[in-house]
């Protein structure tokens, strides 16, 4: 039995977590509700209603199946290069390059659909998945590399590399895809559909494409008219599901404990027995190959094909949507969500407000600085504070006693038995 | 083909597309610089360089005079730069995260300003292009009548001259006077800076602002520069790549020059060579120049030495 004091011990934990977790929440919420807040000076500078404009935005990203299908459309590839940031900055390694990484990602994949044909769906779909991210890896792994080997800072080289994928796709979807007899090995990897004049590939095969709700109910023996269902698919599904094993990847498991220390203090990892750059081209190849989903997806889900400008941006918005998302795999879903209503959302507030659709930019924009000054700055209630001191100070007086490995693990804020 | 190579690596217009090219970058490396060596990482130099091109435009669109635009446009990098010095000096959020969201702010702001300002009314978009008094070329007395030099260095736009002479005037600034050796101290060792009674807080504000002024006055080189209107987005990651010359003439002008001279040097061999129609596609060509600096860092820069409070937010011990 426990006594009383005990009791009201254990209840005092479970309410500070409860306060802990939802200052978790509250701080993005805030930030993002005082970005819409300023950013209506701007509608109204343009002579708009902001309340009509934000309405519109509303309707425009939940209003009805299509608006619904529009967000969850935004919301994958950016749920995807979200968790590839999250995962990288973790580990101290800031994937900028997730839009390149996502480019290569798509081009495999549509390279598959378009070549494998005659493949049943139940192995196209998953190779094809599987292409994407591995294009991703590899196309991560020059900067971790190079950042792991050479300490090359990754911001740069990934920055750089972006530039250089945009080009190679601009040049692959020009060249003619022809296989087997008269086929060079350029227009093996070519992308582009010879039968018509334009830069873009072919569809894929049906067999590569994500099953979507519409083909579910067929499947069941019902109709429906909907067109805006067709585009619900499993790709919407695959991408929450990458986040929840992401969490538990992250959070529960000695990979992502390994990751996580170097991302604190390379150093003390490294003390702690922790191979740096064995865990840095990890870390890069597990994030370079969500950035790759993150076109497969695309790709598979939505679009059938590849097309010049087909997904700009994706692998940028990535950082703020991990950012806003506090860098935690299930907090990128909502943030995804955020962001996904509010790119679906744009172009209606400019029809019906006439508020210009860069607005939205400066919304994001707002939403991170007061998200990320609310974190620093620590707005928790003192009570809080004071809570996590204390408990800093009793868990080091715990550990003074005990084995040399723990202090290294206490200043990661970890319990032991991890390592 | 090889005679139009040689007529392109001959011609006076050649080279002097090279140094057109480097200035925008040059302009914006030389202000990153001091903010770097006064310990703040220059990321957000793309949006400074953006609200600059606004900024240009804008207010030589109201002013009616290219002084006023650059007036505007040091107004608007500055803006920008303030903001990010809040976050990074006086918050002490991480930089490079900071950065990266006053970038998209400034993608945002700069591309809602020009709606604002230019778009038709009854459409709400811009439906025509508005072309605002723009930067001429100023051909300097007796320097610019020199054959081959004269017209390749000498007879440019003003701003030009400006990003050539700011890289001694930076040099001299950083390492030949009072204000330099702050300005250093403070990226290196901020807490010994502290203790002589150097504020830490001020130079690093004063060093960010100075970056925004010049990456503003980059901006603006692009808008009412080289053209005479906004586009959206139209610093087309030239932000970055000045960053980039930074790390690349690891924080030293000098260096830095040669960094984004060899960007601009492939950028204009890929603007000449894609009208030669050679066998190789067109888009290896623009890619080129970012192919060049990457092998360029990779093969012969090697690994960088930071300021050593490159990032570190200053906290006086004991607060």
């Amino acid at each position: 039995m426990l006594s009383t004091q005990e009791v009201t011990n254990r209840w005092q934990i479970v309410y500070r977590r409860f306060l802990e977790r939802s200052f978790n929440i509250l701080i993005p919420l805030g930030a993002i509700l005082a970005a819409f807040l300023i950013s209506s000076t701007l509608i109204i500078a343009r002579g708009a209603n902001p309340l009509t404009a934000y309405a519109a935005l509303f309707a425009g990203a939940f209003g009805s199946t299509n608006a619904l299908a529009n967000t969850i459309t935004r919301m994958v590839p950016i749920i995807m290069t979200g968790l590839a940031v999250t995962y990288g900055y973790r580990s101290g390694f800031f994937n900028i390059g997730a839009e390149g990484q996502l480019f290569m990602g798509a081009m495999a994949t549509t390279w598959m659909g378009i070549t494998l044909v005659g493949w049943p769906a139940w192995l196209l779909i998953p190779a094809s998945l599987l292409a994407g991210a591995l294009a991703g890896s590899l196309w991560a792994l020059i900067p971790g590399y190079l950042k792991a080997r050479r300490g090359f800072n990754e911001v740069l080289t990934t920055l750089l590399l972006n530039y250089i994928t945009i080009q190679l796709f601009e040049f692959l979807i020009r060249v003619d895809h022809v296989v087997g007899p008269g086929a060079t090995f350029l227009s093996w990897i070519g992308l582009k559909d010879p039968s018509q004049p334009f830069p873009k590939s072919a569809y894929i095969a049906e067999a590569a494409r994500m099953p979507s709700l519409t083909s579910v109910i067929t499947w069941l023996g019902g109709t429906t008219e909907d067109p805006a269902l067709q585009r619900f698919t499993l790709a919407a599904v695959i991408a929450v599901l990458a986040a929840v094993v992401m969490y538990i990847l992250l959070f529960k498991t000695t990979t992502g404990y390994r990751a996580r220390a170097v991302g604190v203090n390379p150093r003390a990892a490294q003390y702690m027995g922790i191979n740096v750059m064995r865990t840095t081209i990890t870390t890069a190849l597990i994030s370079g190959a969500l950035a790759g989903m993150a076109g497969s997806l695309e790709i598979m889900g939505f679009q059938h094909r590849v097309i010049q400008n087909f997904l700009v941006g994706a692998g940028y918005d990535g950082i703020p949507v991990a950012l806003i998302g506090q860098l935690n795999p299930l907090g990128v879903l909502l943030s995804a969500l955020f962001f996904g209503a509010l790119r679906a959302g744009a172009n209606r507030m400019q029809i019906v407000s006439g508020a210009p659709v860069s607005i939205i930019y400066v919304i994001q924009s707002l939403a991170i600085l007061f998200a990320i000054a609310g974190t620093v700055i620590d707005l928790r209630p003192r009570r809080l504070k004071q809570a996590e001191i204390e408990e800093a100070k009793r868990v080091e007086a715990e550990l003074a006693a005990e084995s040399p490995s723990a202090p290294a693990a206490d200043m990661l804020g970890e319990e032991v038995r991890h390592v | 083909m090889f005679e139009q190579l040689v007529e392109i690596f001959t011609s006076v217009a050649f080279y002097a597309a090279v140094i057109r090219l480097t200035a925008p970058l040059l302009l914006a490396a030389m202000g990153g610089l001091v903010a770097e060596r006064a310990g703040i990482i220059t990321f957000g130099m793309e949006g400074m360089m953006l609200m600059g091109a606004i900024g240009g435009a804008v207010g030589s669109y109201y002013t009616g005079s290219v002084l006023g635009g650059l007036a505007f446009a040091m107004l608007a990098g500055m803006f920008l730069a303030l903001l990010y010095g809040v976050m990074c000096v006086s918050v002490g959020a991480n930089q490079v995260v900071s950065a990266v969201a006053l970038n998209l702010g400034a993608l945002g702001l700069s591309s809602t300003i020009f709606a604002l300002v230019f778009s038709n009314r009854a459409v709400g978009v811009v439906t025509e292009v508005v072309s605002v008094p723009s930067m001429q070329p100023v051909k300097i007395p007796l320097l610019g009548d020199i054959p081959i030099l004269g017209d390749i260095l000498f007879n440019q736009l003003p701003l030009v001259y400006l990003a050539l002479i700011s890289v001694p005037i930076v040099w001299f600034v950083l390492y030949r006077t009072t204000i330099g050796l702050k300005i250093r101290s403070v990226g290196e060792h901020p807490h010994a800076a502290d203790t002589v009674g150097i504020s830490v807080v001020r130079v690093r504000y004063l060093s960010v602002l100075f970056t925004g002024l010049m990456a503003g006055l980059a901006g603006a080189l692009l808008s009412i520069g080289m053209l005479n209107t906004f586009q959206e987005n139209m610093s087309a990651g030239r932000g970055f790549i000045a960053y980039t010359a930074i790390i690349f003439g690891k924080w030293e002008p000098l260096g830095i020059f040669l960094g984004t001279l060899l960007f601009g040097l492939a950028d204009a061999i890929q603007l000449r060579i894609q009208a030669l129609n050679l066998p190789i596609p067109y888009q290896f060509w623009v890619a080129f120049p970012y192919l060049v600096t990457l092998l360029a860092l990779v093969l012969f820069v090697g690994k960088a030495t930071w300021p050593a409070a490159s990032g570190q937010p200053f906290k006086r011990e004991g607060k």
